[in-house]
């Protein structure tokens, strides 16, 4: 392996590209044209135009990305999450070129990525899946009787999604119809494929994932679990490794089934495979991802192993350094992941431009992060701004330095969800881990705010008076600030001008005294 | 120098004067002296100490910037967890305080951000429920559903599916 061209962006893109330079592997970037002053294009030491900004026409042009690869002479592709990492069709692309695809076969993906094949594949390998369809439904008739089959509520699921999105839990018939649509609608959108799928919804699980990875050479290791329960709208919000609900007995149950089905599939490179969990310990397969996840640095904290390193080491064809008796867990690692959304206002979107960035730092506490002060969000992509992963012997203290680094942390000039990680750690159900799939959304609808008050007693008696003289404070520096001069300078602000000649007017005063 | 401070909803008279050691400011906040140290550590970040009590506090941006580049008008200073939304208004300029809409008369539907029009779910004339669902726009690859903030009729839709719209874009109008 010679050079890795990268093909994503974001925080992960920045990751991948570190990743490669530890290793003295040359990076080349693509950008869209959004993404021209990203990170990942002036980390990496070559940087591409791939297209305007939707991904349909930069990030997910496979035939660009591999004109790139070739003109470049890069001769394997990290594809990150999101975007192409599960496309097998762009895998076997780069397999014909020759180009070495960091991930799985295309075989395997075909096996596994499509979650429903991935239900066949674990009926196949006798891992307990959730009851429900095994194939894309070809119709709303079809929709109806499957789920009248295994009786509501059910959960309608896109087969190559992700993150979230085309799904939906229908609770009656009645809701079917619009789901059914919609569904198909941002499935297509996001995916480029429109099947969707049903299963049986669990009541109140909790979502516990194992970690895998596969060489060339038929060795698989389970690098443990990760709980990621607390989720909004079926995206993961907060992700822990270990699962405070998971001992060694169940650790190594769950973990050998995902290598058993990773093996039977011709699975290689780094995957994770999803599973729910009731209150009765019982695990029913979920899916599988068949890529680096989002969450994989809470993985690496309590096992120690880069995965990113691990991936381009297989793919060199090397075997994997270690055994399963090798791998022990350490500790305890959380990750917030950073969105720019508005939790005061139905979380909706905020992209735009940060004004100001106060990074945390200090002991356990690592920032996976692809933005810069002054960096405009794009609209035209997932809002995730950052990851925040707090790591430490036992999980409490992994919570009270995930506290302080977000103390620490100020996005400013865009809405960020950093006050909700504030609420949520602060909670005694997550406190005490009583956590599963439906907690934050109750958290949510308990009806309290995420902003924080400014309490009088943590502050002494004075407290009160602290917004308004911070306020004041504020103003009066913004008042007598020195306006850069440019020849488009905005008018001025009524009531500064105003201000800045009292200012002056004071000052005079003094001075005549 | 006198102005009023909106903080978060809430006004405050405010009189502040520089005293002779640098930093110090002499403060009156409704007519009730107070003491502050404020350090500026650099373009938009303040060390703030009242009576030893140390506060980080961080403005979002700058004005004169923010109107220049676009970006949120709406101010909002951090001090520490606590993000605040302020306006500074000196009273002796003439211009009128933006009031919200109540909920009497035509209401305009307005994109919250910018994106695409997914669906449109009423047709016009329709008659709408508080909180039903008039149209769905897509943003950040995650479908919103726009809702009616009263009951009332449909009188007018601006949008159409697959339109593109920007932050503020009038969509609809109830009545």
């Amino acid at each position: 392996m010679r050079k890795v061209l990268i093909a994503n962006r974001g925080e992960i893109a920045l990751r991948l590209i570190r990743a490669c330079r530890e290793l003295g592997l040359p990076t080349v970037a693509v950008f869209s044209d959004a993404d021209r002053a990203g990170l990942h294009v002036l980390a990496a030491d070559e940087a591409f135009r791939l297209g305007p900004a939707p991904a349909t026409e930069s990030y997910l042009r496979g035939d660009l990305i591999l004109d790139i690869a070739r003109r470049t002479g890069a001769d394997a592709i990290h594809p990150g999450y999101g975007f192409l990492s599960e496309n097998a069709a762009f895998a076997e692309s780069c397999e014909h070129a020759g180009i070495k695809f960091i991930g799985p076969p295309a075989s395997a993906m075909r096996a596994l990525g499509s979650k429903t094949r991935a239900r066949q594949a674990a009926d196949q390998a006798g891992m307990p899946r959730t009851p429900g369809s095994v194939h894309g439904l070809a119709s709303l008739d079809e929709a109806l009787t499957v789920a009248a089959n295994i009786g509501y509520p059910v959960m309608l699921k896109a087969a190559a999604g992700g993150g979230g999105k085309g799904m939906r839990a229908i609770t009656s018939p009645a809701d079917l119809p619009s789901a059914f649509t919609s569904a198909q609608s941002e499935a297509e959108r996001a995916f480029g494929s429109g099947e969707v799928y049903l299963e049986k919804l669990i009541e109140r699980p909790r979502h516990i994932e194992i970690q895998i990875l596969a060489d060339e050479h038929g060795h698989c290791v389970y690098l443990g679990e990760r709980e990621c329960s607390v989720q909004r709208r079926h995206q993961k919000v907060i992700e822990e490794a270990p699962s405070a609900v998971v001992g060694p007995d169940l650790r190594q149950r769950m973990g050998e089934a995902a290598v058993c089905l990773a093996l039977a599939a011709g699975y290689t490179n780094a995957g994770t495979i999803e599973f729910l969990v009731d209150p009765d310990q019982n695990f029913y397969f979920l899916e599988m991802n068949t890529r680096l996840q989002v969450e994989h640095p809470v993985t690496e904290l309590v096992t120690g192993y880069d995965l990113v390193h691990l991936q381009i080491r297989i793919a060199q064809g090397a075997p994997l350094p270690f055994a399963q008796q090798d791998v022990h867990l350490r500790g305890h690692a959380i990750e917030c992941r950073v969105y720019a959304e508005d939790p005061d206002n139905a979380f909706m979107p905020s992209p735009g431009r940060i004004t100001r960035l106060l990074q945390p730092g200090g002991p356990g506490i690592r920032e996976d992060c692809g933005i810069y002060e002054g960096w405009v969000v794009p609209m035209d992509y997932d809002p995730m701004l950052s990851k925040l992963i707090a790591f430490a012997p036992t999980r409490e203290l992994a919570i009270a330095r995930l506290l302080r680094a977000l103390d620490e942390y100020v996005i400013g000039g865009i809405r960020t969800n950093l006050g909700l990680f504030r609420r949520i750690l602060r909670d005694p159900d997550f406190q005490t881990a009583r956590i599963d799939t439906g907690y934050l959304d109750r958290l949510l609808a308990s009806g309290l705010s995420s902003r924080p008050e400014f309490s009088q007693s943590e502050n002494g008696a004075e407290g009160s008076a602290v917004p308004i003289i911070a306020t004041a404070a504020a103003a009066i520096f913004e008042a007598t600030r020195p306006t850069p001069v440019t020849p488009t300078a905005p008018p001025a602000n009524a009531w500064k001008s105003a201000a800045r000649t009292e200012a002056v007017r004071d000052f005079n005063g003094k001075a005549r005294s | 120098m006198k102005f009023d401070l909106e903080i978060d909803g809430q006004t405050r008279k405010v009189d502040i004067s520089p005293s002779a050691t640098s930093g110090q400011w002499q403060m009156q906040i409704d007519g009730e002296p107070v003491e502050a140290d404020a350090c500026l550590l650099r373009p938009g970040v303040l060390s703030l100490l009242v009576h030893g009590q140390s506060h980080r506090v961080v403005l979002d941006a700058d004005l004169a910037n923010a109107s220049a580049n676009g970006d949120s008008a709406d101010p909002a200073l951090h001090l520490g967890a606590h993000r605040i939304e302020w306006r500074a208004e000196d009273p002796r300029s003439f211009r009128r305080r933006r009031r919200h809409a109540g909920t009497d008369g035509p209401i305009t539907l307005k994109a919250s951000m910018p994106g695409r029009v997914v669906r449109i779910l009423v047709a016009k004339g329709d008659t709408v429920a508080a909180h039903q669902s008039v149209l769905v726009l897509e943003a950040m690859k995650m479908q919103n559903e726009l809702k009616s903030p009263k009951e009332g009729r449909v009188i007018d839709l601006r949008v159409a599916p697959g339109d593109t719209v920007s932050s503020g874009q009038p969509l609809a109008i109830v009545e």
